[in-house]
């Protein structure tokens, strides 16, 4: 295809003939159509007939051939036809009427629609590189074909139709599309993209340089909740307004993370690796090897109580006696215990628990405050307010403000939050603590998470909370140090959220579902010295089963510790167990 | 004294959206027992509503005993921890989730008041850590970070 329109690249010599016969499996095109195509001389216009593309069906009537009177079955005008009822005739209208403002596009639909097809097919065809797997759709408003049949331009504003054949038709490429190019369109808006990931859900690689996208809401397209292009790869917008604003006012680093964020796969942005951090994910064909595993349908584990490890309880304790307090009353004391870089920030959780609402205890009489309870100060205040990257719309410039970076700005944000008191020497159930050692580099620090809640000022409304602190030892000579504390903090996340009770955190086993058992504590305690994942299997079994632990584990052992196989043994042999099988009553809380 | 530019923000952002999503859609998948190891290292220090785990053995065994999930995550937040460079990253996320079948899954006859198979409030905290065993395997990768610490827990 060497058409100066044209920007594709000249196939290779005998590409033509394979990506005939291609096509051809692929069902894309008749078996008897040829491929219609342009002469090979440079320069030269495109020669292709007018009439020839249609498809020929002898025993269908086609809609056209009704209109201009040339029917295969009589020549009879149409309005005779339809006056004497011909069935075939009025099916043809019914659909034909039909089709008007219909928004569903069908390849195989109604006949007079399939040499539209026809055309777009070979359209895209033409410009679909099969060897680099790449659809090159540039200039489409140049496109002579597209003018020569009179086809609505896809990039046009009314061609969104027409955009979505397109990329239907593309989606049914052998071998699929990796890459596309929308560059040089005049695009204004990403709309045509609408239907993209839905139609090439594994596109890699985008180009839409040299358009006319003025902002973020024309990215949203391919990067919203309603259509995103998962795994993109590598994306083009060069030359568009959105990205030139940005260089021009000097937010070349702000641009590249907004595109980063919006697009978790991306690997190359406007020519230039993306910098970004891995993990070891698992990738599909890893998974799909998976050995089959049975989920127990109960927990094998217990809620326990606070954790502490590695660390004398009693620093932790201390810490937060002193911290609270603090917290509540003096905030601006609290720079001594934060390390001269430390960062903090908070941020609001503002769903609605589901449980405490179930049990209605913001509506209850023993929180009677709740309802005076407002989360603006929480969005916006502490000088940069909520730290929710989930739900940040401001950009790079919101993720720098809500961090706090320094024992200085530390304080002073947290100077602009609300007042809270904090029951520390209170009933300790409605705090939960977890705190153990973490290596970082050549140190050791202390990860301490607590949960509890505070009443908040002026209203007396209840909170929950939750807080992480990464703490150091307080260096000898520290600021920290000379002011009495034995820890200083590096990072504090403080996270706020609708009451829940502290019942959260009660030890004990968990139920799943309504009216499951759970085992007593003398059950736990004779299953105890079985090793993982015995008693875990022992224990699921047991509490679906209601059978002894002798029966249980003769079920288990004899089905090799396949947790399916044994339930479906339990099923075949249950109606010849006796009485005594079972658990009594009292090995289960009600 | 390590001091924080915009481009370590930046990075520590994407790799906490990055890191949220997958991990709890991992987590929520069929094959979680035998890719959420992945995230660790032998070295990984957990605990699960107070009850302490080690490693990839252990996060394996914790997650064998857990039933079916279906995690919203509704908040979550990320810093670099001062102290080492690459910096290691302290990460929350709070929301909701749902072990078994949920509501639906309750018998027909279940009182309204009755909490039991509806979603729970949870709170996690990870601590993120590069790698050192790992070199960077594409163009434009910082590091590979894994997760060094973790602590969940029912909240509400």
């Amino acid at each position: 295809m060497s058409q100066p329109t044209f920007s594709s690249p000249t196939p290779a010599p005998g590409s033509r003939a394979i990506a005939a016969s291609a096509l051809r499996r692929a069902g894309l095109i008749d078996q008897d159509a040829k491929m219609r195509d342009v002469s090979e001389k440079p320069g030269r216009k495109a020669g292709v007939k007018q009439s020839t593309r249609t498809r020929t069906h002898p025993h269908k009537p086609r809609a056209i051939d009704l209109v201009t009177g040339k029917d295969q079955h009589g020549a009879k005008s149409l309005n005779a036809r339809i006056a004497a009822g011909d069935p075939a005739t009025s099916r043809l209208v019914k659909s034909t009427a039909a089709r008007g403002r219909r928004n569903a596009i069908s390849l195989n639909g109604a006949p007079g629609s399939g040499k539209v097809i026809e055309l777009w097919k070979e359209w895209v065809n033409r410009r679909w590189n099969k060897e680099a797997k790449f659809l090159n759709l540039e200039r489409m408003h140049e496109d002579e074909f597209l003018k020569r049949h009179r086809l609505t331009c896809p990039s046009s504003p009314d061609g969104a139709r027409e955009a979505q054949v397109v990329f239907k038709i593309a989606s049914k490429l052998e071998p699929p599309v990796e890459t596309i190019s929308l560059a040089h369109n005049d695009l204004a808006s990403g709309r045509i993209m609408s239907t993209l990931a839905h139609f090439m859900p594994k596109l890699a690689n985008l180009s839409l340089e040299g358009n006319k996208l003025g902002g973020w809401k024309e990215i949203e397209y391919i990067s919203g909740k309603r259509g995103r292009l998962e795994q993109l790869r590598e994306l083009v917008l060069i030359g568009n307004p959105m990205r030139d604003l940005e260089i021009k006012n000097d937010r070349v680093q702000q641009y590249k993370s907004d595109i980063a964020r919006r697009f978790p796969s991306l690997e190359m942005l406007d020519g230039e690796p993306v910098v970004r951090v891995a993990f070891d994910a698992p990738t599909p064909s890893a998974s799909t090897s998976a050995r089959h595993h049975t989920l127990l349908t109960s927990f094998a584990w217990n809620v326990e109580p606070s954790f502490i490890a590695g660390v004398d309880g009693t620093i932790v304790s201390n810490f937060f006696v002193r911290f609270f307090p603090l917290f509540d009353n003096q905030r601006g004391a609290l720079l001594d215990a934060y390390a001269p870089d430390a960062t903090f920030s908070f941020s609001a959780n503002t769903g609605i628990p589901p449980r405490a609402r179930i049990e209605g205890i913001h509506v209850s009489k023993d929180f009677p405050n709740q309802r005076k309870l407002e989360w603006a100060p929480w969005l916006s205040g502490g000088l940069g307010g909520s730290r929710n990257i989930g739900r940040l719309t401001g950009g790079m410039q919101q993720l720098t403000q809500s961090l706090h970076l320094g024992s200085e700005q530390a304080v002073k944000a947290m100077a602009d939050l609300p007042s809270t008191k904090h029951d520390v020497t209170g009933s300790p159930e409605q705090f939960s603590v977890d705190a153990f050692p973490i290596r970082q580099g050549e140190s050791t620090n202390l990860l301490v998470t607590v949960h509890g809640q505070f009443a908040e000022l002026p209203s007396e409304g209840i909170r929950s909370f939750d807080r992480s602190f990464v703490l150091a030892i307080a260096p000898e000579g520290s600021r920290a140090k000379q002011n009495g504390w034995d820890v200083v903090i590096l990072s504090d996340q403080l996270v706020v959220r609708a009451y829940s009770s502290y019942e959260a955190w009660r030890p004990g086993p968990i139920r799943v579902q309504a009216g499951d058992l759970l085992p007593s504590p003398g059950l736990q305690q004779a299953l105890a010295p079985l090793p993982e994942p015995q008693r875990a299997l022992m224990q699921d079994l047991i509490l679906r089963t209601r059978l002894n632990l002798q029966f249980a584990e003769d079920c288990l052992k004899n089905n090799e510790w396949d947790l399916e196989r044994a339930l479906a043994n339990y099923e075949q042999v249950k109606a010849n167990l006796p009485g005594d099988a079972y658990l009594p009553q009292d090995a289960f809380l009600p | 004294m390590s001091t924080l530019t915009q481009n370590d923000i930046a990075i520590a952002t994407r790799a906490a959206e990055n890191f949220t999503r997958l991990y709890y859609s991992t987590y929520d998948s069929p094959t979680r027992i035998d890719d959420l190891p992945n995230f660790y290292r032998p070295n990984s220090a957990l605990t699960w509503n107070g009850r302490p785990f080690e490693g990839v053995e252990g996060v394996r065994e914790l997650v064998s005993g857990i039933p079916t999930s279906k995690h919203e995550v509704q908040s979550f937040d990320c810093h670099p921890i001062p102290g080492s460079q690459p910096p290691s990253l302290l990460v929350t996320a709070s929301g909701t989730v749902i072990h078994g079948k949920g509501p639906a899954g309750n018998p027909a006859k279940t009182p309204r008041g009755v909490v039991d198979g509806h979603p729970r409030v949870f709170s996690q905290t990870f601590v993120l850590a590069p790698d050192p065993n790992a070199p960077p395997t594409k163009s434009g990768e910082v590091a590979k970070y894994y997760i060094t610490a973790d602590a969940f827990r029912f909240v509400g």
